[in-house]
């Protein structure tokens, strides 16, 4: 199956994480129009200290959505599934009554302000936590 | 089964057992009752809210009291405490009841749900719209009434609010597709009510995604 490379979209090219792909903060692969809820970060945060205030997050598509270019990222670890999924619906450029569902473990959809460090403590494993994505209308 | 789209009654019963089991193990308050005539049952589970939290400055117990199991002893407190009176009528309980019952029309569990004062007067839908989750608001206040129903109970035979089941096949094959594929068991009932769930205030806590999961 012909995937795209990874770009580990990360904090600026000072701090890398972990050495897994190449860090490509370049703009051609950036979203046209920055979140204006800096929710998640393909480099824009304010350089943290701690660097594991953010946690690795690999977005994967389930069903006909629509495959997110930009995989890869780097979340805060406060950051909500709520939030998470109104970026991606932004960068999916979904209108605001499609709905999206973010799972965890391939089978459950934590609750909206379920933070994305706790599920990364219960599920992350080599270092990321896996999340799929599926645009859908659950009602009506 | 081949199909994971038809969803059957023994399908439905097998899932709320599991479901009901790792409930009973994290003390979620889910149960199973079955109608008179025992052909049938659903699961249910009760839970109490505080509406408007602004008991803050208030008992320090009352942050627990969100989505707790009844336990008469800690309902009490945030109603005999003096140190409440400042926040006079904003501070009231209410008595959510959630049901999972089968639909055999359309194959698949349907989520009744109602709330109630502790006193008995219903509350109205559009107060407990107020309860659900923003990330839900914009589409549900558009068109509430294509996404919920008021309808008779099956079993009970009382008025319950209901979450109309029309799109669950829908939205659940996705996942359910995807999971065949990767050869992985996946709790139909757990799968559907995480995603429905909050859509009604109601969550379940993060330890039901891992019950019961195999190796794959």
């Amino acid at each position: 199956m012909a995937e795209e490379p990874e770009s580990g979209l990360q904090l600026p090219p000072s701090t890398v994480a972990d050495g897994d792909g190449p860090t490509e903060v370049s703009p051609g692969t950036v979203t046209p129009e920055p979140p204006s809820s800096a929710a998640v970060s393909p480099g824009t945060e304010e350089p943290a200290g701690d660097s594991k205030k953010k946690i690795d997050i690999l977005l994967k598509a389930v069903g006909d959505t629509p495959i997110m270019k930009t995989k890869k990222w780097a979340v805060e670890r406060t950051r909500t599934i709520q939030g998470l999924i109104d970026f991606i619906k932004k960068f999916l450029k979904l209108v605001a009554s499609e709905q999206l569902f973010i799972y965890v473990n391939q089978s459950f959809a934590p609750s909206p302000d379920q933070e994305v460090g706790t599920l990364y403590e219960c599920f992350g494993s080599d270092g990321k936590l896996v999340l799929h994505y599926c645009k859908s209308q659950a009602w009506g | 089964m081949e199909e994971d789209e038809f969803f059957g009654e023994k399908a439905f019963q097998h899932y709320c057992a599991e479901f009901i089991k790792h409930s009973q193990q994290i003390g979620d308050g889910w149960e199973w009752r079955t109608s008179k005539d025992c052909s049938d049952g659903y699961m249910c589970k009760t839970h109490f809210q505080i509406k408007n939290a602004t008991m803050e400055s208030g008992s320090r117990t009352s942050a627990h009291i969100q989505t707790c199991l009844p336990m008469e002893e800690t309902i009490e407190l945030p109603l005999d405490d003096s140190e409440v009176t400042q926040t006079t009528a904003a501070t009231e309980v209410i008595r959510y009841e959630y049901h999972v019952l089968y639909s055999p029309s359309y194959q698949v569990p349907v989520l009744y749900f109602r709330a109630s004062f502790l006193d008995g007067r219903p509350v109205a839908l559009k107060d407990i719209w107020e309860g659900v989750h923003e990330c839900y608001k914009t589409r549900l206040l558009q068109a509430p009434w294509d996404t919920v129903t008021q309808q008779e109970h099956p079993i009970l035979g009382q008025p319950f609010f209901v979450l109309h089941p029309c799109k669950t096949s829908e939205f659940m094959a996705p996942a359910l597709k995807h999971s065949q594929k990767i050869n992985r068991d996946v709790n139909y009932i757990t799968s559907w009510l995480s995603v429905v769930g909050p859509v009604v205030g109601l969550s379940l806590p993060l330890s039901y995604a891992s019950a019961g999961s195999r190796d794959e």
